[in-house]
């Protein structure tokens, strides 16, 4: 493995390490999860909408929104004690400690998506079908777009005084096209239409990843530069 | 600095070095220049701009003016290779409490892309006395001995250039001498040493060059052999009143 | 261009935006002539499109001085990128404001998504977080670094967005059928469309010079303070 890769690596490793020691973020975005699924079925009336007609909306709002809950987070586990300095002065480049954060957060966000997701299909009687791969690339692509957003800025967000709480501001504008196409392709495999009928949106959805890690990987540097 | 013609290269080369804050001018104008196997303790009072000074030495602070190079190469060039020469202590830390003291070393490592990683791991443990609390979580730690984690990370990738923030902060006696014979031996092995502390008498004892940093300048810089060890309180004191 | 210089240029744009804002005005109001489907309430049109041009041209120019200031660090470029944002904001708000208005009285609805003002919206929500981010910092230059980032992040998913809003108007079709105008303009309404544009442009050029004057001006008077402060210690 060469250096480079090795250093992101490190830095992946270390987050799951603090992750399952602590549980922190991942008891927090399963419980909301749930919970979110259980307060938005009492808030459709079912005489009038089919819960399956909003399933896939919902699925995306709850992972947007827990997954903002987590991603908040991804800079203070560094903050005790300072160790982010600890990472910044060593040889390993901005770009690699950027994409070793983000994909840390990718693989939380990914299983928290996928436990919406089948907490959604337990409460709203939904019928996977034969896309269950489908469901889940999307919901796989879309994590990775917006874990790249928000590793960046909840760098940006850790650095003001009003920390987590500008991170929703920053952050939902530039997930619509992440809601939009995810929503767009999952709805339609949630109503068991073909795979080939939702590449579009899920080249989109690639696409939209592959930018936003790219410039998340540029810009980090001067996030946390002092 | 006036060296004699024929020095090894400077292992660290600063020069008008300045760092502000907004209006605040925390250092504001050092030069600094040492070869390998020297020593330079930096004492001063608070608000002198010591750590400020140290965290641009140590590439994490950028300078508002100046250029640093270490080995040559200057620092804020873009590459990352100088690093792997530098080694922080602060006290600060730099420790993840929910990791064993092998995993903070283990990560940390990787980072540096030390070779032979867990060989240095255990070497440097057991230069610190802390071989047998391996796996030991950091939280479950006393200072001292977080304190002796911190001087095994800050070493584990056998850096050219120690930096080192206020050490002896909250050590108790063995753990002082461990750090006084760790420095000692850093110093024996021509590694370079940078070091502002607080403790006139440790930071006395291990230097060859000693600086007084007072307002974000130098007010007194040189050899440890132009000083009177026993009298160094005294001339420590005058040269801040001096200046303040 | 020194400062006076540049409050001198800022200043006559300005005054000729202005100018040509009433000529606008009153081109139409008194001589475009009325559209057939929509009524009177049409001519908004010919400030609301304009404004959002140039609300997305000033966030262009926001964006592109942002990363030229990370990359040279010219506090100039930064600036002028606080400049063209508060420009843009100011414009993307007018164009938030009339098109609601345009919208009820056309059509009796506030709000449809149609996708300009959809994506102007959000583009007003980035800026906003320009600003929020620019002063919520301990150290301002911080600040400036970290809005930096959020316009150039911003202008690089601006088409993202665009692409997609579009994408799902096309799946979605609202109740009214918005269609403002079609490329195909009869000849009077295109000839004050594009006049328009081009008195907002100067306009907006007209508000940046002065504002980036302005803000070199608070850079000096800072940067004065900070010696004289210093002399007396």
């Amino acid at each position: 493995m060469s250096l480079y890769m090795r250093q992101v690596w490190a830095v992946v490793w270390k987050d799951a390490l603090l992750e399952l020691r602590t549980r922190e973020r991942l008891v927090a975005m399963g419980a909301f999860a749930v919970l979110a699924a259980v307060l938005f079925n009492y808030s459709i009336d079912t005489a009038v909408v089919r819960p399956q007609d909003v399933a896939a909306g919902l699925v995306w709002m709850t992972i947007v929104f827990g997954g903002l809950l987590g991603i908040g987070r991804t800079f203070h586990l560094e903050a005790q004690d300072d160790a982010l300095q600890g990472v910044l002065t060593s040889p390993a480049p901005k770009d690699a400690v950027f994409l070793g954060k983000a994909f840390a957060n990718f693989v939380l966000l990914y299983l928290v998506s996928l436990l919406v997701l089948g907490v959604f299909t337990l409460f709203f009687g939904l019928d996977l079908g034969s896309n269950l791969g489908g469901l889940t690339l999307s919901l796989g692509l879309g994590a990775l777009g917006f874990v790249s957003l928000g590793t960046l800025f909840s760098a940006v967000t850790a650095g003001t005084r009003m920390g987590e709480t500008l991170l929703p501001i920053l952050v939902f504008p530039l997930l619509v096209p992440v809601v939009i196409y995810g929503v767009g392709a999952t709805s339609r495999l949630l109503a068991s239409r073909p795979l080939s009928e939702v590449a579009g949106s899920l080249r989109m959805l690639a696409a939209f990843a592959v930018a936003s890690l790219a410039v998340g990987a540029v810009l980090f540097r001067f996030v946390v530069e002092d | 600095m006036d060296r004699p013609n024929g020095s090894p290269a400077p292992v660290l080369e600063a020069s008008g070095l300045v760092r502000e804050y907004g209006p605040v001018v925390a250092v504001a104008g050092i030069d600094v220049s040492l070869v390998p196997g020297e020593f330079l303790t930096i004492f001063g009072p608070n608000g002198a701009g010591k750590s400020s000074l140290l965290g641009m030495l140590a590439g994490a602070l950028r300078p508002t003016a100046g250029t640093v190079r270490i080995r040559g190469d200057a620092i804020d060039a873009g590459g990352t290779e100088w690093r792997r020469h530098v080694g922080v202590l602060s006290h600060r830390g730099f420790l993840y409490h929910q990791l064993t003291v092998h995993e903070n070393l283990r990560f940390y490592g990787m980072l540096f892309g030390v070779p032979d990683l867990d060989h240095r791991i255990d070497a440097r443990l057991r230069q610190v006395g802390l071989d047998r609390r391996a796996a030991v979580r950091v939280q479950a730690l006393s200072h001292g001995m977080r304190q002796r984690l911190s001087l095994a990370r800050a070493l584990l990738h056998d850096p050219a250039l120690v930096l080192l923030d206020e050490p002896y902060t909250g050590l108790d006696p063995s753990a002082a001498a461990l750090l006084r014979d760790v420095l000692m031996e850093l110093r024996d092995g021509h590694r370079t040493v940078v070091m502002v502390t607080h403790n006139l008498r440790e930071g006395l004892e291990l230097a060859t060059r000693v600086a007084i940093q007072v307002g974000g300048r130098f007010a007194w810089e040189g050899s440890v052999e132009g000083l009177i060890r026993s009298d160094f309180e005294r001339f420590y004191h005058e040269v801040v009143e001096e200046r303040s | 261009m020194s400062i006076s210089g540049m409050r001198r240029a800022g200043t006559t744009l300005a005054v000729l935006g202005l100018l040509g804002l009433v000529g606008v005005y009153w081109l139409s109001f008194f001589w475009v002539p009325t559209e057939a489907t929509q009524g009177i309430a049409q001519r908004i049109f010919y400030v609301h499109v304009p404004a959002a041009w140039t609300a997305f041209l000033a966030f262009g120019l926001s964006a592109l001085t942002s990363g030229m200031y990370l990359w040279l660090r010219d506090e100039r470029l930064d600036r002028a990128a606080l400049a063209a944002a508060e420009g843009g904001m100011v414009f993307a708000t007018i164009m938030l404001m009339t098109g609601p208005l345009w919208g009820k009285i056309a059509w009796g609805t506030f709000w449809t998504w149609e996708p300009r003002l959809t994506l102007t919206l959000l583009l007003w929500f980035i800026f906003l977080g320009y600003f929020m981010v620019r002063s919520s910092t301990e150290n301002p230059e911080k600040g400036k670094r970290f809005a930096a980032v959020v316009a150039i992040v911003g202008a690089l998913d601006i088409p993202f967005i665009h692409l997609s809003v579009l994408w799902f108007r096309s799946l979605h079709p609202q109740p009214v059928v918005v269609k403002p105008e079609g490329p195909t303009l009869p000849g009077d309404m295109l000839t004050l469309l594009l006049t328009s544009l081009a008195v907002f442009t100067v306009l907006f050029f007209g508000l940046f010079l002065l504002r980036y004057a302005l803000e070199g001006l608070r850079a000096g008077l800072d940067e004065r303070t900070r010696r004289v402060s210093a002399l007396s210690t």
